[in-house]
């Protein structure tokens, strides 16, 4: 056997093994919701798949607050995505290609805003939310989350890499800022607008800190939150836990599967590899 | 009537002066040509024109209006940029249409205007493509026909042809000349090749360092050019420039001594008093006008360029200095001989220390 191949199936071992590895957290979770509870916890439970027990989806569906939750979720994902994608684009439009005194300042504030982890900010922010009085509300829920610098900086990188005689082209067409941003500019990124609204769902959709710091009311919960909530019901209950748990991972899942091409895009790109 | 009328326009980039009291005319309907080397402020020039970059001083008419101050879209100029510009997204026909939707014209209007301008630029059969479909020439198309459905009073081209081949260009040449012919706009075309400047141009403007040169017909500045820069940027081979010395004036020149030979002379017509024995001087041959013959001056032939109808030779003067000689007809190479050469005295310009022109 050449060198090569032995290189190559020691290589597939390692990722094969890294595979099992991030996969069986979630296969566990699948095997431990499709069985009773008290197999669950039971000494015969084995680590393969032994019965299809759906009471725990069951349960969790009609028992729990879920398909609210999920409404809650989906609501505020979608106002996060499209206020973050369309401010986030103006901004970075106006940082790219308008002339105006600070415009580097500004955008020196946006990278400096990007440096600072979100975790940081909680404290001032709860305390802000407090005194507007927006604890246990949708705006509460929804502010904090619409500052993400990153769509901001990726934004103004791909304008700057449109040539300046397209913008002179409409000027002289006569179109002004709004022709140019969104007839010229904003299709010409089409790509990378879908990359960055899908990365912002799901970032959105995943967010469990805050949410969990400023709603108390079970009925504004969001999924990640509601979770903790199944917890609390039926006390140490795995099989609802995870079955949840998987019901709340579902959409990102699917949403992932469909654009799977396009978030990996957009992992990219705001990471800094491409672009 | 003046199509475009500058007066004084200067341009600053900081403390940089790149346009300094630039004053010209461009009579309406004509097709101007600005063309000098890089960085000698034509193209700034033109995006003046355009609205493009603010004037630091002076004024620009388009008309007989004073547009200084316009903004780009109401000055009626439409631009034709070097890298076409095209709305990628967009198909050929809504790129050409741009324009008049933003102008909400009604939308028979829109096909109308820009089927027409699709018919002048044989773009029928591609109105329905993306500009990525297209050609290179194509796409240069496509960008003038978004010109011409404006309607505009004045064209500007900003180097139009430069990212065409050869063949291409030689083409695109023909094709601006026949819309000329078929509009009668006024056309403001910047180069840096002057070979287009030549086969384009009703009246060339050559600049350097943001002042104009001089200005006239293009045979005009081949034949009478004013100046030394002049001289040697128009016409391709370039002009022949050899330092002399005036040994002594005759009846109606005077007869220079090539400097770097061994004492060979040239005669030159000169009309005014101006040269004086002992004065340095550079006599000016266009390639053609140097025959071979006897009692000129010896150079060697380094190398022959034969294109086929003509041959460039490389020749060399003993100090080393390169004199091109064109020759009609020139089948045998000359490669490595020593020939002597010579032109009429009447085609032999002189120019004084400073590269003006003596007359």
């Amino acid at each position: 056997m050449s060198t090569r191949k032995i290189e190559n199936g020691i290589l597939l071992m390692i990722t094969l093994v890294g595979a099992v590895i991030w996969i069986f957290p979630l296969y566990w979770a699948f095997v431990t919701s499709i069985r009773t509870e008290n197999h669950v916890v039971s000494a015969n439970a084995g680590l393969l798949p032994d019965m299809l027990h759906l009471n725990a989806y069951v349960e969790s569906i009609f028992n729990t607050r879920l398909l609210t939750w999920y409404f809650n979720s989906i609501g505020t994902s979608l106002i996060i995505t499209v206020v973050v994608i369309v401010s986030g684009m103006m901004c970075a439009y106006a940082l790219s290609q308008m002339r105006f005194p600070g415009r580097r300042l500004l955008y020196g504030v946006v990278l400096a805003s990007f440096m600072i982890p979100s975790q940081a900010l909680v404290v001032t922010q709860f305390v802000l939310m407090n005194d507007l009085r927006l604890v246990n509300t949708w705006g509460g829920i929804i502010l904090p989350q619409l500052i993400v610098p990153v769509v901001i900086i990726v934004y103004k990188q791909f304008f700057d890499a449109v040539p300046k005689e397209m913008r002179e082209a409409v000027l002289l067409d006569g179109g002004g800022e709004y022709t140019l941003l969104l007839k010229v500019y904003m299709p010409l990124n089409w790509g990378i607008t879908t990359a960055l609204a899908i990365i912002t769902f799901i970032m959105a959709w995943n967010q469990f800190f805050w949410p969990f710091l400023v709603i108390t009311s079970e009925n504004m919960m969001t999924i990640p939150v509601g979770i903790t909530q199944v917890n609390d019901a039926f006390g140490v209950f795995y099989a609802r836990l995870m079955a949840v748990a998987l019901l709340a991972a579902a959409p990102v899942a699917i949403a992932y599967l469909v654009f799977q091409k396009k978030v990996t895009e957009a992992v990219m790109i705001s990471s800094g590899v491409k672009g | 009537m003046n199509g475009v009328r500058l007066q004084s326009v200067d341009k600053y980039f900081g403390v940089v002066q790149v346009i300094d009291g630039v004053s010209m005319e461009v009579p309406q309907g004509e097709f101007a040509v600005f063309v000098g080397p890089s960085g000698c402020g034509k193209s700034t020039l033109l995006r003046m024109i355009a609205g493009l970059e603010d004037t630091s001083g002076g004024t620009i008419e388009i008309e007989g209006r004073d547009v200084t101050a316009t903004e780009p879209a109401k000055r009626g100029v439409a631009m034709v940029f070097q890298s076409y510009a095209l709305y990628p997204h967009l198909s050929v026909f809504e790129n050409m249409a741009f324009s008049l939707r933003l102008a909400r014209a009604p939308k028979a209007s829109v096909i109308e205007q820009v089927n027409e301008a699709a018919r002048i630029l044989k773009l029928e059969e591609h109105l329905d493509k993306k500009p990525s479909q297209l050609s290179g020439g194509q796409r240069q198309r496509v960008a003038i026909g978004r010109a011409i459905v404006r309607q505009p009073k004045v064209f500007l081209f900003d180097e139009p042809l430069s990212n065409l081949d050869a063949e291409l260009r030689v083409q695109m040449r023909l094709e601006l000349t026949r819309l000329h012919r078929q509009i009668g706009a006024t056309m403001i075309y910047v180069t840096h090749d002057q070979v287009e400047a030549m086969t384009l141009a009703d009246k060339i403007f050559v600049l350097r360092d943001g002042v104009v040169q001089q200005a006239g017909a293009p045979l005009e500045l081949y034949d009478d050019p004013v100046n030394q820069f002049v001289a040697g940027f128009i016409g391709s081979p370039a002009m022949n420039f050899l330092d002399a010395t005036i040994a002594r004036r005759t009846e109606g020149g005077i007869v220079a001594t090539i400097t770097g030979t061994e004492g060979q002379t040239l005669e030159v017509r000169v009309d005014g008093r101006d040269p004086v024995e002992g004065q340095a001087v550079s006599l000016g041959i266009r390639p053609e006008h140097l025959k071979i013959g006897e009692g000129g001056i010896s150079v060697t032939v380094e190398m022959t360029e034969n294109l086929g109808g003509v041959a460039y030779l490389h020749t060399r003067l003993p100090d080393g200095r390169e004199v091109v000689v064109e020759r009609r007809g020139e089948r045998e190479s000359r490669t490595r001989e020593t020939i002597s050469v010579t032109a009429n005295p009447e085609d032999v310009l002189v120019f004084s220390n400073e590269g003006q022109r003596i007359r």
